[in-house]
């Protein structure tokens, strides 16, 4: 009786699922499938799911731009952009999660509730003077402009304190009695223990950067200089009358975190679940 | 001679500050600063720098100019195009939250609950769920705005329809909030299945023997047990869709008629748009829309707080 019932809810639900799947699969496959498209063909047949002629000038025409919409370009601005921020993001992370988690000082917890309490303000409230900040350095259009905020972030700090904290002090203690310093301690003992949660937040961190939209659009007027994600909004003011070539630059931009997502799947699911036995 | 005996001291040294594990006072500071730094810098004095120039007529490039509760006055109260923007623009924007956080919070639990029972092909199915959030806004626009299509897309091919669907309300906001449970709903979904499979199966299995309905398990096994991590994706969902920027602006360009301009495309025009900017101005806006965005969520929290 009991495996029957689990079995008619097993079978209800698969329809469900795969119900539901199909609207997330087609949007995406229907555009993959248009960029290998000719704009004629998308003009004159009407609904067809797959090309009649497959193409890949669309492509082609999109990375050798190098005037008004330079793709590659901003596909390899994106990548020192987000390569650039993980990497700030993973040392500055560690280092402060280290001292939290680790190292006795005056007004620990207040300093740490206090970074974390300011993560409550929305973003909205200091993108105009962060602006000005950039230009008075001079970084406006340059990398800088994202990889320095990407690393002001205190939520990283605490998943990777937390990760640290169950790792347990005799640790430390064995490696002080072997004459290891503070510092050896960090980078021999604590990192290495520490790798899936700084997988996770790199990873994120990487995503985050490469996907973000307002602030780039805000910082970025040179052309050459900006990443694909704001670079897009360009490509499609474009490209308005050209719907296989615009979508074919929509997949060039989400190509790298797909690959991401196929190799390192297990981190991103595992870091929902990291956040929640945190916070909820 | 010295030189050892200094030597055995620092020895001694170091092994009684091992003992106490006590290090010295300079120590935290070098792993704290770098970012410490960068927090100040790049989030700390933007974020007082962003209430005080609410204050002031600023243009971005000269010295703000105080003028006290002016910026304020002149877009909560008076008859100025200002006034319109933030009434208009906050209103969409809240008419956004409305309109989206239930299928954002309703629809991943459905499916957290699906994939709870174990079905074929669930890892995959939740695998193909989670993928659109890896992808930006602008990607994500492009792609759907050729399902909407009026000419092309395959919604109106396919069914031989000849709707505007970013054109004309209601649909103008319904390709939006597609788009947006579309786009978002990945993280709340994996949440709620990590959440799902910590509740005891004793429990159903004592409704068993009871005799209750699939239904009335759901409702006093299934959300009570996870009501802590529905409330932090209720938070955290009315946040992120409070700062919804990239779907009007690229879908429906705040059209038709600006049904869908939302207020941080408002915040955004007014301090880098074409023409003189108004950043003391927009910032106040920032500053409002800030101050919604924070009384909304400690009223969530209020609400649902544990009451035991």
């Amino acid at each position: 009786m009991k495996t029957k019932q689990n079995s008619v809810s097993k079978w209800t639900s698969f329809i469900f699922l795969l119900l539901l799947a199909i609207i997330w699969v087609v949007p995406l496959l229907y555009g993959v499938m248009s960029s290998f498209k000719s704009n004629i063909e998308m003009q004159s047949v009407g609904f067809r799911f797959l090309p009649i002629n497959w193409i890949l000038t669309n492509y082609s025409r999109l990375l050798q731009n190098t005037s008004n919409t330079p793709v590659f370009r901003w596909f390899l601005n994106s990548l020192v952009i987000a390569g650039g921020s993980t990497i700030l993001v993973l040392v500055v992370t560690s280092l402060s999660a280290f001292a939290f988690s680790r190292l006795r000082f005056k007004g620990r917890n207040t300093l740490f509730y206090f970074l974390l309490s300011t993560m409550m303000f929305p973003a909205v409230m200091n993108i105009i003077p962060l602006y000005k900040i950039m230009t008075f350095l001079g970084w406006a259009n340059t990398p800088w402009a994202m990889i320095f905020p990407a690393a002001t972030g205190a939520l990283n700090i605490f998943l990777v304190r937390q990760f640290m904290d169950n790792i347990p002090l005799a640790y430390d203690e064995a490696a002080r009695i072997d004459g290891a310093s503070d510092w050896q301690i960090f980078h021999i003992v604590i990192l290495p223990l520490v790798k899936p949660v700084l997988y996770v937040v790199a990873l994120f961190t990487f995503t985050g950067s490469w996907n973000d939209f307002l602030w780039p659009s805000i910082v970025f007027s040179d052309i050459n200089r900006m990443p694909i994600t704001p670079g897009l909004k360009l490509l499609q003011g474009m490209y308005v009358a050209d719907i296989p070539t615009l979508m074919a630059g929509a997949i060039i931009a989400i190509i790298p975190t797909f690959i991401l997502y196929l190799v390192a799947q297990k981190y991103f699911l595992q870091s929902m679940s990291l956040s929640v036995g945190v916070k909820g | 001679m010295e030189d050892m005996l200094n030597t055995a001291k620092t020895a001694e040294n170091v092994r009684t500050k091992s003992r106490n594990s006590k290090p010295t006072k300079s120590h935290p500071l070098y792993y704290l600063l770098p970012h410490l730094i960068i927090f100040s810098i790049f989030f700390l004095i933007p974020l007082v720098f962003g209430i005080y120039v609410s204050f002031t007529k600023w243009d971005l490039v000269r010295t703000p100019d105080f003028v006290g509760l002016e910026n304020y006055k002149n877009i909560l109260f008076s008859n100025s195009i200002f006034h319109d923007q933030l009434t208009s623009g906050l209103w969409h924007t809240i008419l956004f939250v409305l309109l989206s956080v239930p299928f954002c919070i309703v629809v991943p639990l459905l499916l957290a609950v699906a994939l709870n029972t174990k079905p074929f092909l669930g890892k995959f199915f939740q695998g193909l769920f989670y993928l659109p959030s890896l992808f930006s806004i602008s990607a994500v626009v492009i792609v759907w705005s050729l399902i909407f299509n009026p000419n092309y897309g395959p919604l109106n091919t396919l069914f031989h329809l000849n709707q505007v669907w970013t054109g004309t309300q209601p649909w103008a906001w319904m390709t939006i909030v597609i788009l947006t449970v579309w786009w978002t709903i990945g993280g709340n979904m994996i949440i709620y299945q990590a959440a799902l499979n910590g509740i005891s199966k004793d429990y159903y299995e004592a409704a068993d023997m009871d005799g209750a309905s699939s239904w009335s398990k759901f409702i006093h096994i299934t959300l009570p047990s996870i009501r802590g991590q529905l409330l932090y994706t209720i938070v955290t969902t009315t946040i992120a869709q409070f700062n919804i920027y990239g779907q009007p602006l690229m879908l429906t360009n705040g059209g038709p008629n600006g049904s869908t301009s939302v207020l941080m495309m408002n915040i955004q025009q007014n301090a880098f748009g074409s023409g003189q900017s108004l950043a003391g101005l927009s910032s106040a806006m920032a500053v409002i829309l800030g101050i919604c965005i924070t009384v909304v969520s400690m009223v969530q929290l209020y609400l649902l707080r544990d009451k035991d």
